[in-house]
């Protein structure tokens, strides 16, 4: 918490959000935010200018943001010589985060074969409240919120740098039989074993995707006890949801 | 009951009441070094979980489905910075179904179970310490 004193008439204090302080200011008549203040930690990692931004707010509409991004995406004639646009990086922070993702998704559910590369960091907030009554003290909170960028690109990515992930025509598609077997047979040997339900394609589909990503090491050898722990998991599911209370 | 017109217009809500039950997603089978971080466990205590695996294996996985995005993306930030940059991230993100199990409150009124489903976001965050 800092707490530095006065330097001018108007009593200026920073506070931190995690400060005591700043559950005074509610209560105390600092109630409305006058300005907000952002620090421009804005860059994405190391990419070339020419690429549209779109800027996800907490009250942003998904319909809106999708459909200017879906316009720009898919403008073939292009003035410009190429077709139309590469490059689109999704950003929000805070409460944001959620939906920034979800309009990654859903963008790379109608586009198909788009490359992702996701990075994480913290972007620093400076909201200014000032005293509804008195009207000479204002205090500064400081906020650090995780933000995420999602950068989907129509040309071929960096697969070795972290935070990348291949087109998902590569990996599963929703209804085809065909590839989820081929999928689930890289991941476990016995699965061959297990039924054929469409609920038990569907994990192997999201539990493929995963480890083709992740990748990691131990990714052979959960693989045998995690088709028999699936088929467990399927029956405990069942029961939990005859016992719960109807709400 | 109002079921749907051949022509695609849309179900009319029917003045049965449902009770709504979401189904719990799937859960994946889970490595040790797979960490689904929820709302409901302490902050502080999912934190020093994923820390006290971190020091025992050199990557961890950490999992998060709707509202606990956020807090994924917290807890590995705050791994990150209190590794001194010694950790590296990398984020996947996915699509995850849920269903939704539509039960009709009066067990006289002939109603069937219906079921909705729903898409949410999940996001997968690898921690690792990076190969020399």
């Amino acid at each position: 918490m800092e707490l530095s004193g006065s330097r001018d008439a108007c009593q200026t204090t920073n506070v931190s959000a995690s400060s005591p302080l700043l559950k005074q200011t509610h209560a105390s008549g600092f109630k409305k935010v006058c300005r907000i203040e952002e620090e421009s930690t804005c860059p994405f990692p190391g990419l070339p200018a020419g690429v549209l931004e779109m800027r996800v707010k907490e009250g942003s509409k998904i319909r809106n943001l999708m459909g200017f991004a879906m316009a720009r995406m898919q403008d073939e004639p292009g003035d410009m010589g190429q077709t139309g646009l590469r490059r689109v990086v999704f950003s929000g922070s805070g409460r944001a985060v959620t939906k920034t993702i979800t309009c990654a998704e859903i963008m790379k559910r109608k586009i198909g074969g788009l490359h992702q590369m996701t990075k994480l960091q913290y972007k620093g907030l400076r909201e200014i409240w000032e005293s509804q009554e008195g009207g000479d003290s204002e205090v500064t909170v400081h906020r650090t919120l995780p933000s995420i960028s999602i950068l989907l690109s129509k040309d071929p990515l960096d697969p070795l740098e972290p935070g990348y992930q291949p087109p998902e025509n590569a990996l599963w598609s929703e209804r085809n039989g065909g590839e989820a077997s081929q999928a689930a047979e890289k991941r476990s040997v016995d699965c061959s074993e297990t039924p054929a339900e469409p609920q038990a394609k569907r994990v192997y589909q999201f539990g493929s995707c995963l480890l083709q990503t992740l990748a990691g090491p131990g990714s052979g050898s959960p693989a045998n006890s995690g088709s028999a722990r699936r088929l467990t998991a399927h029956a405990e599911r069942a029961v939990f949801l005859s016992e719960i209370p109807a709400c | 009951m109002v079921l749907p017109t051949p022509e695609g217009s849309t179900l009319e809500m029917d003045p049965m009441e449902y009770t709504l039950r979401k189904r719990l997603p799937r859960k994946l089978p889970k490595r040790r070094n797979d960490v689904y971080v929820n709302m409901k466990t302490d902050f502080k205590a999912q934190l020093a979980r994923c820390q006290k695996l971190l020091d025992s294996h050199r990557e961890i996985c950490i999992h998060g489905l709707g509202l606990a995005i956020n807090r994924a993306i917290n807890i590995a930030l705050q791994l990150q910075t209190s590794s001194q940059g010694a950790l590296q991230l990398a984020a996947n993100t996915s699509t995850v179904e849920l269903i939704d199990d539509l039960e009709p409150e009066d067990p006289d009124e002939a109603g069937e179970p219906l079921t909705r489903t729903r898409n949410n976001s999940a996001i997968h965050i690898k921690v690792f310490y990076p190969n020399p």
